[in-house]
């Protein structure tokens, strides 16, 4: 049974990683010395620094508070009158206080080193105050799941896992829905970039897909953009600090960038993928928590936020992974529809800068840190892309 | 055990009054107005002596210590007849014994230089609840020399004016002052004083917000059919529960909502059966009452009255602070039909008490945050503005169609027949 759910996971994982991107390329060494300049290579390393310790603490203390949690936070159940189900929701929503509480020291270091770099204009109190709706959110779904766990593992003690897992998988297909529609956003004004967007959307393929602009000025000076959404709710969002700092040529890169991702289904994909995450990680969580009586016992859900947070934790270099492959296959996808690795080029260069990101990290912050292909990386595949268009147009 | 406070309201009002100077209160009320403004800036100047007095001989010297509490008095005086809580033309000098509500006040005592020194600091908290319900009359002097700019002199807070507006129209109509109101009114003028008495070193002992203990002596009204049930004694508080106790509440908040949009719906279908058939059909009435029930669970949770994380269904009997609900029985038809205006009234003293339930819930959160317990006295306020709310809500949703009772007492149970046994 084991052998058989594993050939199904594997052969699964394998039709998700199938990529566009020429399986023979090889991406070029380049030395990023050439692309920028000493002091820019010193200052982005300062702030990866920072950055990574404070990622590394804030991690380090989010387990050490479940930890803790997990051992002694189910004395807490004597505070509840809410019944089994009630009590689980306490139990869980203390748990994600406490390490919310716990991050915040974490949170208003990152945030001081970001306004040192004028990354952003976050106030402080806006940082640990503002997100209440957000947090506020997070508190209800936390709520929800552990209402569809516990409720399930009490019909089904033994493969509540089995049933759970289809349950958040449904769940996170409905929020890939419905999300596009919560953004606030506007039409995007630039006549080019309007031009521009409807050609590239008819070279990749993907038809009808608005691309809105989000403003973010208030908030942030970094460049951002995604893509969003299932069927008919999918969008391009790109943020109003990318369209206003950034070349039309460059930001015309982002857009087929973003299409690439839509074309390339890489929303269900990363569904899919978290899928095969979900059966694997329920049923852990299901049999860690035996020895506390099953998740049906408001007891086990300490525990099950550690194991939780652990598995997560565990997971990320290979979620990174994931999300990398995705990302440079969009990249790749980019290249083929503007034909423009100039100002592919163009616009990964400016992003050091501008968000004072690493062109080549350690490999540790590699693993853990970064979801998209390094700068250095990026401009290899443009430089790579270059030389394989050369040689297809030489070809018969 | 809870050791009774030196600052003691007395209530010897028959609730009759005059209709004639009813109308007129306010304006026969200007002498007074002026004396207590030119008295509160003399005040001002004798509390620094008396701050600076005290501090050095550890207690008020005796011929500050009356002037004070003569002010005091003459404070719960002017503001018992302002806000209809008393009938008669108040005398100008705080004479203790010439009102029918009256604070009996300590005499000079020694007080510890530290609580002294910090006073004012310590009195404000105190000051939010007495502001919140508003026993004192709004005086304002000058607080710097430019013209136009004023500091406030005392607190025209929200239970003591929702009482004044709504005590006036029923004093005019029936020429009695409604129990329930005149006992709100007592006790936020009683406050009031416990809390001037505090801040001008009449005696160093904080206000204390309990209404029981407020208006001991007082006779309970009768018990409302919509009542609290419960374990009173319980202050514990979890600091854990009590520091996150915002985000911890936001389920419930969704889930209230959601059941607020379907419990609307039954009221209104409730409505319609009532007026035909005279009486709420028995399963709406279960489901409102567990709504009216689950309402006061999450607010109790919410606003500090009690500890323990409610559950999601209003049951009875789940709760340290519950609910008793009456079954359905015949209500007038009248009464009915015009419910939602009738309540008005009793909305308007609600949402002058949810203000100082506010206040309370505020100043709780840091107390059970450092000691681990919520304070009996703003414990007991804020489930008497809870118990009004429940009943608001019951008389809305027709449960009942007993009227919300204001008074902060809670009301006595019926008296059991005594049978003699046979020999």
């Amino acid at each position: 049974m084991l052998a058989l759910g594993t050939a199904g996971w594997a052969t699964a994982a394998l039709l998700l990683w199938q990529s566009s991107v020429v399986p023979s390329l090889r991406l070029p060494h380049l030395d990023e010395h050439r692309y920028f300049s000493a002091s820019l290579l010193r200052a982005t390393a300062s702030y990866g620094r920072f950055s990574f310790v404070d990622w590394v603490l804030t991690t380090l203390v989010q387990l050490a508070v479940l930890a803790v949690y997990a051992r002694k936070g189910a004395q807490f159940a004597r505070e509840s009158a809410a019944g089994r189900l009630g009590t689980g929701m306490l139990l869980g929503m203390i748990g994600f206080a406490l390490v919310w509480a716990a991050q915040v020291p974490f949170d208003v270091a990152d945030l001081w080193w970001q306004r040192r770099h004028h990354l952003t204009h976050l106030g402080y109190f806006t940082q640990i105050f503002g997100n209440w709706l957000a947090l506020g959110g997070q508190f209800v779904f936390l709520c929800v799941a552990l209402a569809i766990v516990m409720g399930l593992a009490r019909k089904l003690p033994r493969l509540w896992w089995a049933a759970a897992a289809p349950v958040f998988i449904g769940l996170a297909l409905l929020f890939a829905f419905v999300s596009p529609y919560l953004l606030s956003k506007h039409r995007l004004h630039d006549p080019q970039l309007q031009a521009a967007s409807v050609r590239l959307e008819r070279i990749e393929g993907v038809r009808h897909v608005p691309v809105v602009v989000e403003d973010v000025h208030d908030i942030t000076s970094l460049p951002n953009a995604e893509a969003t959404g299932l069927g008919p709710s999918r969008r391009v969002v790109l943020w109003d600090t990318l369209v206003r700092d950034f070349t039309p040529r460059e930001v015309t890169v982002v857009i087929a960038h973003e299409l690439g991702h839509l074309a390339h289904d890489h929303i269900w994909k990363d569904i899919g993928w978290y899928a095969l995450f979900a059966f694997p990680g329920t049923l852990l969580i299901a049999r860690a928590t035996r020895r506390r009586g099953g998740m049906a016992r408001p007891e086990a859900v300490p525990l099950s936020l550690f194991v939780l947070v652990a598995l997560s934790l565990l997971a990320l270099p290979a979620q990174n992974a994931i999300s990398r492959h995705m990302e440079a296959e969009a990249d790749w996808a980019s290249l083929e529809a503007t034909h423009d690795p100039v100002g592919a080029t163009a616009l990964f260069r400016r992003f050091v800068p501008t968000t004072l990101s690493e062109p080549n990290p350690s490999s540790f912050e590699y693993a853990l840190l970064e979801n998209h292909p390094t700068i250095m990386q990026r401009i290899a595949m443009a430089k790579a892309w270059r030389s394989y268009a050369a040689s297809e147009a030489q070809s018969p | 055990m809870h050791i009774a406070h030196p600052v003691k309201l007395l209530v010897e009002d028959d609730l009759r009054r005059n209709r004639l100077t009813v109308f007129f209160r306010l304006i026969l009320a200007i002498p007074h107005f002026i004396f207590i403004f030119l008295w509160t800036i003399a005040v001002v100047f004798a509390a620094i002596v008396n701050w600076v007095a005290t501090l050095v001989q550890g207690q008020p010297p005796a011929g500050l210590h009356r002037f004070m509490c003569a002010y005091v008095r003459y404070q719960a005086h002017l503001s018992a007849y302002l806000w209809l809580v008393g009938n008669p033309y108040p005398g100008f000098v705080g004479e203790e014994g010439e009102y029918p509500i009256d604070v009996r006040l300590p005499g000079p005592t020694q007080q510890p230089r530290w609580t002294t020194f910090f006073r004012i600091f310590l009195a404000i908290p105190a000051l939010l609840l007495a502001t919140a319900l508003g026993g004192t009359a709004n005086v304002r002097v000058p607080s710097s020399g430019k013209s136009g700019t004023y500091g406030s002199g005392g607190g025209g807070g929200a239970l003591g004016f929702a009482v004044a507006v709504l005590g006036w129209f029923a004093s005019l109509a029936q020429g009695r002052m409604p129990k329930g109101l005149r006992d709100a009114g007592a006790y936020s003028i009683g406050y009031s004083a416990q809390m001037l008495a505090y801040l001008l070193l009449v005696t160093d002992r904080y206000p204390n917000a309990d209404p029981t203990a407020m208006l001991e002596g007082v006779e309970r009204p009768p018990q409302h059919p919509v009542h609290l049930v419960g374990d009173a004694d319980d202050l514990r508080f979890s600091r854990v529960t009590v520091l996150f106790r915002l985000p911890l509440v936001i389920p419930h908040v969704v889930w209230l909502a959601l059941w607020t949009v379907v419990a609307l719906l039954a009221a209104i279908a409730t409505w319609f059966a009532t007026l035909f058939t005279g009486t709420p059909p028995a399963g709406l009435h279960r489901f409102l009452s567990r709504y009216v029930r689950y309402w006061l669970h999450v607010n109790a949770f919410l606003y500090l009255a009690a500890n323990p994380f409610p559950g999601f269904t209003g049951e009875l009997g789940r709760y340290p602070l519950d609910l008793e609900l009456p079954a359905p029985a015949i209500q007038n038809r009248w009464k009915t039909g015009f419910r939602i205006f009738l309540a008005i009234p009793a909305a308007i003293v609600n949402g002058a008490l949810s203000w100082g339930l506010g206040v309370a819930a505020f100043l709780t959160w840091f107390v059970a945050l450092a000691t681990g317990a919520a304070p009996w006295g703003l414990r007991n306020f804020s489930a008497y503005a809870l118990r009004y709310g429940s009943q608001l809500f019951a008389y809305v949703f027709l449960i009942t169609e007993a009227y919300p009772h204001a008074s902060p007492l809670e009301g006595a149970p019926p008296a059991q027949p005594q049978f003699d046994e046979p020999a």
